[in-house]
């Protein structure tokens, strides 16, 4: 699907939600057009994650609308979980399987997936050599690659990265930094939680208290 | 605007109204069970087969009547927690588990003392009913602590609404399959505990007066719990904080 | 790259595939569940009787409810390792019905630790002295019950995923609602030794499979959102 840039892919309005006690959003608003990176600041514990994990679907302990082109993501998921990648705090990385396998399997769930793809994009992650080492092996950081590699794979609309730079090296850094500009070069939209200078034109900046 | 209503609307109203409700019940349950009670253990007439152990058949199967109307509740409740997210559905069946599990221990134990008597043996694996009610029991003690293991309200409210549900469709496949296999293993006992043509129309009587008295217990036991629950849970909100200052 | 959505079929296959192939490299995920039905089975002559008479009484409920224990503790590695790892996020935020993927899981997950029991079960019925007439009862009863064990127990195990306690109130959970399926197992089992058609019981377990199939993963994967919540 393409779609033209500046206009408006994910909006969010009046979100509340608490977590026991304490209200975590009251009166949150968000929109995410095409083209465009939000970055999500915060201290600790001002829900940054529970804000991600709302977006995608993933908590439902809200209230507000989310939606997608349009349509309320809680009565329509199909269209929207299909342009989501969502990556979040655990890599989703299975240990005993190879780097392959794991992507076989998770990009093998949206689309149909080919070998010499993941191969490829495994490569351009800096993973050439490890394709078929068990993932026990790799490093925290070369695991975080691994799931990266999704972001090639997958090519989704929309990327919802929940820290996606702390095991990563300057490397590494600056690789998904160049992700990040190429996504939203073709129209893409990122939201991201970091606490890292992203080095990403026309970034916006959401602070959370 | 339905979801705030329900969420800080609900509570409220429901103490306000058990308030109003509560002299009433509690003064009905009290009128109940005094008679039931006395009339059952020491004026009901000793039946020609039971003797005097038909008195305690009146609370076995009042208490019995009671208990199987627990999972029927939780499901319900759960169902609502699940699908409209109403706080209050939640905070009834918190406490539903727990009273359930008391209730049906009752049963087990007032029904083992009958049948101590009649069949000259605590526990009968031949009597189905017993047989399903243990079960029962062990379900609804499976609600109770998954509840207490799970740390957040939110979280175990909607598993345990979940594990209700199961466990109310489970507890009906289990009584016929109980049934079933009882059939197959023996003959029903000539003693068995239904006794309908054995006792007398004043035995059902009381009964009957032994069944309002265990459910208005059941119905005020449930609201006092749930008012309870409502002032923890709601602490933070101003009627809240009004009540406990007026007190 | 030209990227074609799969189909739900599709995202079954490569999660079964990948459930598969993870047990096949854990190797211990298949042979434990096994080597806990033939120890728990061989404990029962030493504690009951090794007086083979008594033993073909009593032989039928071993077997099923060693299955029921072997399947029970098996039953703790379907959820846990993607619960920790992250897969099980990258499972929910699929665009495909959770019902299927959860399908596939504990279909999987049958295959790698209740399959192997249900082969080796005329073996350990050997040992401890059922009746011959009954091996071929006893192996399609298991065949088709312990599907429904795996298929309930599952609920159970999503709920708990993420409990830190969890191995106590997995088993009060689940072992109190596979009462009628060791019933259906063992009376038929019993019934058919004293002359009944195996067809009705098989009917009836048929039954409780496909009412398992269709209601359990619904259940499940309710659950697993619960869970990650």
């Amino acid at each position: 699907m393409q779609r033209s840039e500046g206009q408006e892919a994910l909006r969010v309005d009046n979100l509340f939600c608490e977590r026991g006690e304490r209200i975590l959003f009251q009166d949150l608003a968000l929109v995410i057009c095409q083209g465009e990176v939000i970055q999500v600041k915060g201290p600790n514990g001002s829900g940054k994650t529970t804000l991600l994990r709302i977006v995608c679907g993933l908590h439902d302990g809200y209230q507000g609308s989310i939606t997608w082109c349009g349509e309320t993501t809680r009565e329509h998921p199909e269209d929207f979980l299909s342009s989501l990648t969502y990556l979040g705090h655990h890599v989703g990385v299975n240990k005993v399987l190879t780097p392959l396998e794991n992507l076989r399997w998770s990009c093998g769930l949206r689309q149909e997936t080919d070998d010499k793809d993941i191969y490829s994009a495994l490569e351009d992650m800096g993973l050439k050599g490890f394709e078929e080492s068990q993932c026990f092996t790799l490093s925290a950081g070369q695991q975080q690659r691994v799931s990266l590699s999704r972001l090639l794979l997958n090519q989704s609309n929309l990327w919802v990265l929940d820290e996606p730079f702390t095991t990563l090296d300057a490397d590494g850094v600056k690789l998904l930094e160049g992700l990040l500009c190429k996504h939203i070069d073709r129209g893409g939209a990122a939201l991201v939680t970091t606490h890292h200078n992203l080095g990403v034109p026309g970034l916006k900046v959401l602070e959370l208290t | 605007m339905w979801l705030w209503f329900a969420k800080l609307g609900s509570p409220k109203w429901f103490y306000d109204v058990s308030d109003r409700w509560l002299p009433w019940l509690a003064g009905a349950m009290a009128l109940f069970m005094i008679v039931g009670v006395i009339w059952a253990l020491l004026f009901l007439p000793p039946d020609y087969q039971q003797g005097l152990t038909t008195r305690i058949l009146v609370i076995h199967v009042a208490v019995a009547g009671t208990s199987l109307a627990f999972f029927p509740l939780m499901a319900v409740a759960g169902t609502i927690t699940l699908v409209w997210k109403m706080k209050l559905a939640d905070m009834v069946a918190k406490n539903a588990a727990a009273l359930g599990a008391w209730f049906s221990f009752v049963t087990l134990a007032t029904g083992s003392i009958w049948g101590s008597v009649m069949w000259g043996t605590w526990w009968e694996w031949t009597d189905a009913r017993l047989v399903s009610m243990l079960f029962q029991f062990f379900l609804l003690l499976s609600v109770v602590a998954l509840r207490s293991a799970i740390e957040d309200t939110d979280k175990a409210a909607k598993a345990c609404a979940l594990l209700s549900i199961v466990g109310c469709i489970n507890v009906v496949i289990i009584k016929y399959s109980v049934e079933w296999w009882n059939v197959l293993h023996q003959p029903a006992s000539p003693l068995s505990m239904s006794s309908d043509n054995a006792n007398g129309p004043e035995f059902w009587m009381a009964t009957g007066v032994m069944i309002i008295a265990v459910y208005l217990f059941f119905i005020v036991s449930l609201i006092l719990t749930t008012r309870n629950e409502i002032l923890q849970r709601e602490k933070r909100s101003q009627w809240v904080q009004d009540i406990v200052r007026a007190a | 790259m030209n990227l074609k959505q799969a189909s739900i079929f599709q995202a079954f296959v490569v999660t079964l595939k990948r459930d598969l192939l993870i047990a096949y490299k854990r190797k211990n995920d298949i042979v434990n569940p096994f080597m806990f039905f033939l120890i728990t089975s061989s404990l029962f002559p030493i504690g009951i009787s090794p007086d083979p008479s008594r033993l073909g009484e009593i032989a039928a409920g071993v077997l099923w409810i060693s299955a029921l224990l072997a399947s029970l503790l098996a039953m703790d590695n379907l959820y846990r390792a993607d619960f920790e790892d992250g897969s099980l996020e990258q499972l929910l935020v699929s665009p495909h019905p959770l019902y299927f993927l959860v399908l596939a899981k504990n279909i999987g997950h049958w295959l790698v630790s209740g399959l192997p029991v249900v082969l080796i079960s005329p073996l350990i019925a050997y040992m401890i002295n059922l009746p011959q007439e009954s091996y071929s009862v006893l192996f399609f009863t298991l065949l088709i019950g312990t599907p429904i064990l795996s298929l309930v127990g599952s609920i159970g195990v999503a709920l708990t995923v993420g409990l830190g306690s969890r191995g106590l109130i997995l088993a009060m959970i689940s072992l109190p609602m596979s009462v009628p399926v060791l019933i259906a197992g063992t009376l038929a089992i019993q019934e058919t030794a004293n002359g009944a058609p195996l067809a009705g019981y098989l009917a009836i377990m048929g039954a409780m499979l496909l009412g398992s199939i269709t209601l359990a993963p619904l259940a499940s994967a309710l659950a697993l959102r619960i869970s990650v919540n």
